[in-house]
């Protein structure tokens, strides 16, 4: 088996066992979903009638729910490990833990993607966007973002996973890091919804990705030395 | 499929002299803040050789093995799995090592046979064979029955079978065992006692920390002692420590008197 396939093997391996542990054990989709529709839903109430008030805010609101539920999503899919010893019997089988670190990005990934697809139409309703139009700029924002966020919050749920405080510390790490993340992602999905009249939107999205690609990269290359005990 | 395949050893029998050593440890040593768990070990195993670990609790058996099972890393000093450096070459070393701790390292939400599976995958089985291994492992661990439940239901003693039975996918050359009859009742203590002859017989390095010597005694082909973090005795047959550290005395009786 070549090295690529074999990562890609594992990385799914992992992936697919903690879809399944959530599937059936559903503790961090409930709370997930409850936090960011109850975000969404307190924000709306707060800003009031006004329509074009509330298409202003929605952006910022759907990356507002979509993070912190990622957060709560990235920080349960390791805490899967603490169980009866799992995290050093995954850290003892013979494979790279670049393959480890991909498993776990890519189900973070799959949440917040899931998020997304959840938390979209219900700001379109909630805050009278349309988002028809722009769905395909959108989906890409969407996607690049939580690739980005899911590098960033796998690595320092990688860091906290071994901590008492881990669910206080991993926002405290992440959030800073995440910020030109989130800064982007906002003004990518602002312009999305807009039309793009400043035509700024390619701009966001390179950002995004080339957050991306750094994130990945110093993740893959550092996350197995957060596993040594 | 004959039950072989899944035990066979990449070892051969009949030449261990020619091979590097199942284990060697030279003056190793690890700190827990400071506190040494293990303080300078030197200990060679020949390839194929069932010995077992005793001492009290405390002594360095689980962290001697936790260290030959790369989980931990030396303070000081080197251990090597056949031949291969468990601080330089940690990859290659897990490739061999098998390693059944206190803890189960299951997945409770996972049935008994996707938790094998996973181990499966993760320990690079082929797809085409490693449904057949896992049930053959399951049938062995006497858990076919209940392949399809969920782990978070099942006894302390079906946990430890089925984390014996990840031991049995891996196909290791060495099996470091960590109290291996705890939690398990009559007939697992015969399965346990069984494999352990399978592996002694198809040349597999066996590495057991157990106080359960009426169990082990008929397969051990050495006892190694140890006591604060040193080998303090060492019986039987093909395994040296250097130096053999002598037996501690025992701690002055206190007098009380009122």
């Amino acid at each position: 088996m070549t090295s690529l396939r074999r990562t890609a093997t594992v990385a799914w391996a992992i992936a697919r066992k903690d879809a399944i542990a959530e599937l059936r054990g559903k503790q961090a989709a409930v709370s997930t979903l409850t936090f960011a529709a109850v975000v969404l839903l307190l924000f709306g109430f707060a800003l009031g009638p006004d329509p074009r008030r509330l298409a202003d805010a929605a952006p910022g609101l759907l990356w507002l729910g979509l993070v912190f539920a990622g957060l709560l999503a990235v920080g349960r899919f390791h805490e899967l490990e603490t169980e009866d010893g799992a995290l050093e019997q995954l850290t003892l089988y013979p494979v790279d833990r670049r393959s480890i670190y991909a498993g776990k990005a890519a189900i973070g990934v799959i949440a917040m993607l899931a998020l997304g697809v959840l938390l979209v139409p219900l700001v379109a309703i909630l805050y009278a966007v349309d988002v028809v139009r722009a769905l395909p700029v959108l989906a890409l924002t969407v996607v690049l973002g939580s690739i980005g966020f899911a590098a960033v919050g796998t690595f320092y749920a990688g860091v906290t996973v071994r901590l008492r405080a881990r669910e206080v510390m991993l926002p405290l790490l992440v959030l800073p890091i995440v910020a030109p993340l989130l800064l982007a992602a906002v003004k990518a999905t602002t312009a999305a919804l807009a039309g793009d009249p400043l035509r700024e939107l390619p701009a966001w999205l390179e950002l995004l990705a080339g957050f991306d690609v750094v994130m990945l990269v110093a993740g893959a290359g550092t996350y197995g030395f957060l596993l040594e005990e | 499929m004959p039950q072989t395949t899944i035990y066979a050893s990449p070892r051969s029998v009949g030449a261990p002299e020619q091979l590097p050593p199942g284990v060697a440890t030279q003056e190793l040593a690890r700190l827990f803040g400071g506190n040494p768990a293990l303080a300078g070990v030197t200990l060679t195993i020949p390839a194929g050789r069932c010995v077992q670990l005793t001492g009290p609790n405390g002594a360095g058996k689980t962290t001697l093995l936790r260290i030959l099972a790369t989980a931990i890393r030396p303070s000081f000093g080197s251990a090597a799995v056949d031949g291969l450096d468990v601080a330089a070459q940690p990859e290659l070393v897990r490739s061999r090592v098998a390693y059944l701790s206190h803890a189960t390292g299951l997945y409770d939400d996972l049935t008994a046979r996707e938790n094998l599976g996973f181990a499966a995958t993760m320990l690079g089985l082929e797809r085409t064979t490693s449904t057949e291994a896992v049930q053959e492992v399951l049938e062995e661990v006497g858990l076919a029955d209940v392949a399809s439940l969920r782990v978070s239901g099942f006894s302390a003693g079906m946990r430890r079978r089925l984390a014996l039975g990840r031991v049995l996918l891996a196909r290791p050359s060495l099996v470091l065992l960590d109290e291996p009859f705890a939690a398990l009742d009559g007939s697992g203590i015969q399965l346990m006692e069984r494999l352990l002859d399978r592996w002694h017989r198809s040349g597999v390095t066996a590495l057991v920390a157990s106080h359960a010597s009426e169990h082990i005694a008929a397969h051990a082909d050495a006892t190694v002692q140890l006591d604060g973090g040193i080998v303090t005795r060492v019986t039987g047959e093909g395994v040296t420590a250097r130096p053999q550290q002598r037996e501690r005395a025992a701690p002055p009786a206190i007098e009380v008197t009122t």
